[in-house]
């Protein structure tokens, strides 16, 4: 036990104190940090100080409905807009609006408004600016120009409206998510969170896979491992470094899901300010699916991990190993392509059969989990068939294993790899 | 109780017969040389000795022990290619091969430091192994096998990829090791070596043991047959029916004489031909010779 304690806090040590390991775990959460900053940045796009614009009202009588439309405060409290000129129904026109270029070249207005004659029959009216690549700005303007507009359309067909606003808004609609506790809200995370768990899952599977696998492969290039198994059995080292490998993963994931749920509960807080529908705004984990979580990359790890180490024990290069990982990476390729399938319809036979499968389970079973809460007893079966198999290729990796590291040279076949089963 | 008792071992990989009804035995504190043939079957016997493979038949003992994970921990080897981490801190390697032979990590750390000093590779013991050259790593893995003070070393080519100061160097250590007690196994195809250093040998081909016993024993029972000459001459003299065979080095000719030829006659042979002798010295034949000379036959 010892020695295998010695095997695992190597594989552990060389691997946690490298820069690739330091990076990779802070540019996640990283990351995270920034999308949400972003999101929350834009959706409460800052301005500093109230924009002075002009309203040049050609087509005439809308100036004022404008102006009463432009209610976008600054987060201070300040009005966004001040609308400090009106010009209506100029009699030369050109020159009405050079002399508003001049100003705003001048810096004494930030920008001026022209509605044309024929707006209320579809022509577009312009907003001149000299920073034009403001969406915000646009959004406001062109909502305040449109409901000045539309009333003005209404009332010449006779209906006269008080507050437009209220009278055309729309209806939202609120997904609820029906579960045997009770009913939750979704705001469009299901998807989202689906897609981001079973890509984590999906990436880290092969990537820690991946990791032990090159692990193998070394000890067996640099013939460290002829010194090795005069010490140690050869599944001691095996095991160990399944284990070491397994650990540098599993701290990686308490990392980033530590930090995916502080940045849940910050966001949480902060997006209230973000508006309404945003799906980031929402995407807080339930404790639930983040332990289900760890449990399918810890058993999908071991299953996976063995089968990538039996791979690197059996050859002799890398070009060899990447010949021989279709026995790793088929299965997790086809998880991914039954993804669309089993979030469409989780509880269909299909869909609980393939969840079920060992080598499907961690991507599936999970997918089930997030977008549905399956039956206890299949979540656990599921595990419990997940952990059985996985002792069995264990067993078979580790036959392999003993006498791959020790065989240098051509790649062998399969059959050749089917006999190594059978040696002692 | 001997060092390791090898009995009537057969090892099987598929249709391969790897060892094949192998015994030897090697007395402790003794230098026992292991030859034989490329693909003869030596690394699997030394494999076996280390418990890396296990025999099919036959029985294997180290230290009056059957094979466990114990009598591992009483072997030190040293592979034919050597084997560390190459990004490995060079100290940190050595502690974490010697603990895993049942050290304590700081009583490994003092000793690897004490040894690092010995070799001159005090400078080197916080670069990663692969800035070292390849005799520095050649010396390393020297330590490595015997950083735990193993009563039993198994040496795989340890002089390969080293110069002559550093060569005299490991043997020293060798001779040092084996007048403390350890028994050392060594593995090599420099003849000279073995000649030198080794008590008794083994030479395996074809996974039998085909020559077996004390060096100096063998080496008698063929007896002082061997010319070694040096001169100037066209060497006629060596058509002679006393010459069974000759071995041309350059300027030196090693000539096998017949069983029962006189060596006197040869001397007189050459004079008369007028060759000018530097040197003629009658020995028994060199194990080089010795080892060709029975593998060959072994073929037949």
């Amino acid at each position: 036990m010892r020695k295998l304690w010695l095997i695992i806090k190597r594989e552990y040590i060389t691997r946690v104190r490298t820069k690739g390991f330091v990076i990779a775990t802070i540019s996640i959460p990283l990351l995270t940090a920034g999308i949400f900053g972003l999101s929350v940045f834009l959706a409460t796009r800052q301005r500093s100080h109230t924009l002075n614009i002009a309203t040049l009202d050609e087509a005439g009588g809308l100036s004022a409905a404008i102006a009463r439309g432009l209610t976008r405060n600054l987060p201070d409290g300040q009005p966004l807009f001040r609308v400090v000129k009106t010009i209506e129904q100029p009699e030369a026109e050109e020159k009405a609006r050079a002399d508003l270029r001049a100003e705003v070249v001048a810096g004494g207005l930030d920008g001026y408004l022209v509605v044309p004659k024929d707006v209320t029959d579809g022509k577009a009216a312009e907003f001149h600016t000299r920073n034009p690549g403001d969406f915000m700005l646009t959004g406001s303007i062109e909502s305040a120009v449109s409901d000045a507009v539309i009333a003005r359309r209404l009332e010449e067909r006779g209906i006269h409206v008080d507050n437009l606003k209220e009278a055309v808004r729309g209806v939202e609609i609120k997904l609820v998510r029906v579960t045997r506790e009770g009913e939750t809200e979704e705001k469009g995370q299901t998807f989202l969170m689906s897609v981001v768990l079973a890509l984590l899952l999906y990436s880290t599977l092969i990537m820690y896979g991946n990791v032990t696998m090159r692990s193998v492969l070394e000890e067996k290039t640099t013939r460290v491992v002829e010194v090795l198994v005069s010490a140690v059995r050869p599944f001691q080292l095996m095991a160990g470094k399944i284990l070491g490998v397994g650990a540098v993963a599993f701290t990686q994931y308490l990392i980033w899901t530590l930090s995916i749920a502080a940045a849940g509960a910050y966001g949480a807080t902060m997006a209230s300010a973000a508006g309404t529908g945003n799906p980031v705004r929402n995407l807080h984990v339930p404790i639930g699916v983040i332990v289900y979580l760890l449990i399918y990359f810890l058993t999908g790890y071991f299953l996976y991990a063995s089968i990538y180490a039996a791979i690197g024990a059996a050859s002799s290069n890398e070009q060899d190993a990447q010949q021989l990982q279709w026995p790793a990476t088929l299965p997790l390729i086809f998880s991914f392509l039954m993804f669309n399938f089993v979030l469409r319809d989780p509880a269909s036979t299909v869909s609980v059969v393939f969840s079920e499968i060992p080598f499907f389970a961690p991507i599936l079973m999970l997918l089930r989990i997030t977008s549905q809460t399956p039956p206890f007893w299949q979540i656990a079966l599921s595990i419990g068939l997940l952990i059985l198999t996985t002792v069995g290729v264990v067993y078979v990796s580790a036959r392999i294993y003993r006498v791959g590291v020790l065989m240098h040279g051509k790649r062998p076949s399969l059959v050749e790899i089917f006999r190594w089963l059978k040696y002692t | 109780m001997d060092a390791v008792v090898l009995e009537q071992v057969t090892k099987r990989f598929d249709s391969v017969v790897a060892v094949s009804d192998l015994s030897l035995r090697i007395k402790q504190g003794a230098i026992f040389g292991l030859l034989g043939p490329n693909g003869a079957g030596k690394t699997t016997t030394l494999r076996m000795m280390m418990r890396v493979m296990i025999p099919d038949e036959g029985s294997v003992d180290v230290l009056g022990e059957p094979l466990s994970d114990r009598t591992q921990d009483l072997i030190g080897y040293l592979p034919e290619e050597r084997g560390l981490y190459p990004r490995m801190q060079l100290r940190k390697v050595l502690v974490f091969l010697a603990a895993l032979k049942g050290l304590s990590e700081d009583e490994a750390d003092r000793r690897a430091r004490a040894w690092l000093e010995r070799m001159e590779l005090a400078d080197w013991a916080e670069k990663k192994v692969i800035d070292l050259s390849k005799g520095m790593q050649q010396k390393a893995q020297f330590i490595a096998a015997v950083l735990h003070r193993p009563p039993l070393l198994i040496l795989d080519e340890p002089f390969d990829g080293l110069d002559p100061l550093n060569a005299a160097a490991v043997k020293d250590i060798m001779l040092e090791l084996r007048d403390q007690g350890t028994t050392i196994v060594l593995s090599t195809h420099r003849m000279e070596q073995v000649e030198m250093m080794c008590d008794s040998i083994c030479l395996i081909n074809k996974g039998r043991n085909i020559l077996g016993g004390d060096l100096r024993a063998i080496k008698q029972s063929y007896g002082k047959n061997t010319l070694r000459m040096e001169f100037t001459g066209e060497g006629g003299f060596l058509n002679s029916p006393l010459v069974e065979k000759v071995n041309r080095f350059g300027a030196v000719v090693e000539a096998r004489l017949r069983r029962g030829a006189d060596p006197q006659e040869l001397l007189k042979a050459a004079v008369a031909e007028g060759a000018r002798i530097a040197r003629f010295e009658l020995l028994e034949p060199p194990l080089n010779d010795i080892f060709i000379e029975k593998v060959s036959e072994d073929h037949a």
